[in-house]
């Protein structure tokens, strides 16, 4: 039991970044990036590509960041510029149907050069015993990568002029507009922080198991959950959820079974729209 | 300071204001009256770039602003008080003025003289925007519009939705900001008070210019006081 729940937060952790990075690109302009989950499969085929080069663990891993944060500003500077151009319901569907068609070309393209890419960062070390319970050395890592950048991103949001227009830019963008704050160039650093984010989850998920190249679809699914859960926009909402769910999804696993858990998962996020529409922690 | 040549603007291709000439010079209060749906609100976002330009110029000392976005002109000192306010609805009433000074860190002295001008936004500053009045919502809009230092300040309709005697306060920190050297730019419908304040004045009907002066002669104007001022 409670191995299954230690599981089940650094899991979460992971999660918890993915929606990061999904909820501040929809509370921004409300679009939901469905290529997310294979800008984090892409983080991930570059850096083992840059390991199996040779080159040391932590370039790898950074190259896998830089590549993901990089090609998320090429799509906002091309694809999203006909999108924001959009209001309301024209903006949303035009948002979902180019973000799907970025996400089977990325995933295509990874496919197709890479059919049995993964990325496994293997830290080697006897396992850890916290409560009782061995963990690898890996998923401690992973976690403590986790709780690093949730820190620096509620410094960020909370405590910079930046971070604080960013909010702004959500709250009300008229209101933005009028203070000098340029809310396109606030969703192209949001976007770029958003790939950045994609980068961490995939070196952290490598750590503890490996990350395939078909992933995209299931981390895009898992982002939305959490993105629905935590509450639109909310970075610590979206935190919360990641490791309720995580815990929740490794309970599920162990007791019930791994196939019925992405249905739980989803019967968790829509019991939310159900019962507090704006997430746990939404504006 | 700011000139405004033959501005036309408005939506989905239509006109809603044309061939509107407008000038404010430094330390001047101006009022543009007029009654609902005349194109108030449509002039003072075009002033302020939330709306295209169709036609004509916004100049700002010397410098033209007409194909410069709304974030551009905030910054050269256009500060925009609309009438929806569109404040920051989860953020504290201090995080709130700390933006208006966007990009830059907030001057302690400028924060001191907006609490002075509104002691009320003093008492509630750990506040959320969301949870106040209407008019505290009101004195937080202008406040944070102060909080940038601007060039000039635009108020879309100060008192709407205001209890008569708060919006006679209202009116006396526009005395008080104007006597402090402002320059301001007011819309009201409530034409006496808004010519009680201003020292000169623009009659908006239909989306044009139909008089202007200075506003004890509009004040006399047998027109604009059979319109607006009530009297036979």
């Amino acid at each position: 039991m409670t191995a299954a729940i230690l599981d089940g937060v650094v899991l979460g952790l992971a999660y918890g970044l993915l929606g990061v990075g999904m909820t501040l690109v929809y509370g921004l302009g409300g679009v939901l990036n469905l290529a997310y989950g294979q800008i984090v499969v892409l983080a991930a085929i570059v850096a083992s590509v840059v390991m199996e080069d040779g080159r040391a663990t932590l370039l790898a891993a950074l190259v896998g960041v830089a590549a993901a944060a990089g090609v998320s500003v090429l799509l906002d500077l091309t694809l999203m510029r006909p999108v924001y151009r959009q209001h309301g319901e024209e903006r949303t569907l035009l948002g979902l149907l180019l973000t799907l068609g970025a996400a089977f070309v990325i995933g295509g393209v990874l496919t197709w050069r890479y059919p049995f890419g993964a990325l496994y960062i293997d830290i080697t070390g006897d396992p850890v015993s916290i409560l009782g319970v061995p963990m690898t050395r890996g998923s401690i890592w992973a976690s403590v990568m986790a709780l690093a950048v949730a820190a620096l991103l509620l410094l960020f949001f909370g405590g910079t002029t930046f971070g604080r227009g960013v909010r702004s830019v959500i709250q009300d963008e008229t209101g933005a507009r009028l203070v000098g704050i340029n809310p396109s160039f606030v969703r192209t650093v949001i976007f770029a922080l958003s790939g950045a984010l994609a980068g961490v989850v995939a070196i952290a998920n490598g750590m503890s198991a490996p990350l395939e190249v078909s992933a995209g679809f299931k981390l895009t699914t898992f982002a939305l959950i959490v993105t629905v859960v935590g509450g639109l926009g909310s970075v610590a909402g979206a935190f919360l959820a990641g490791v309720l769910l995580g815990v929740v999804d490794s309970l599920s696993a162990h007791y019930i079974g791994q196939y019925y858990t992405i249905m739980i998962l989803l019967g968790a996020a829509a019991l939310t729209i159900l019962i507090r529409p704006r997430g746990l922690l939404g504006r | 300071m700011l000139e405004v040549e033959g501005l036309a603007a408005g939506y989905l291709g239509e006109r809603v204001i044309d061939e509107i000439d407008v000038e404010v010079r430094t330390g001047e209060a101006v009022a543009i009256v007029g009654s609902n749906g005349a194109g108030k609100t449509t002039l003072f976002r075009a002033i302020a770039g939330l709306l295209p330009t169709m036609a004509g110029r916004v100049v700002l000392d010397g410098k033209d602003f007409t194909r410069r976005p709304a974030h551009r002109r905030a910054r050269a000192g256009i500060a925009y008080v609309p009438a929806e306010r569109h404040l920051f609805p989860a953020m504290t009433l201090k995080s709130n003025l700390v933006l208006g000074a966007y990009p830059k860190r907030p001057d302690p002295a400028t924060l001191e003289l907006v609490y002075d001008l509104f002691p009320r936004l003093k008492e509630r500053q750990r506040q959320h925007a969301g949870t106040l009045s209407g008019g505290e919502q009101q004195m937080l809009a202008v406040g944070r519009a102060l909080m940038a230092r601007p060039r000039l300040l635009m108020l879309d309709e100060p008192t709407t939705g205001l209890a008569p005697k708060i919006a006679q306060v209202a009116f006396e920190a526009l005395e008080g900001l104007k006597s402090g050297g402002m320059t301001l730019l007011i819309a009201e419908q409530q034409v006496p008070l808004a010519l009680s304040v201003a020292d000169r004045g623009y009659v908006l009907e239909n989306g044009r210019i139909r008089l202007s002066g200075a506003s004890e002669e509009l004040e006399r104007n047998p027109e604009v006081r059979r319109a607006y001022l009530g009297v036979a």
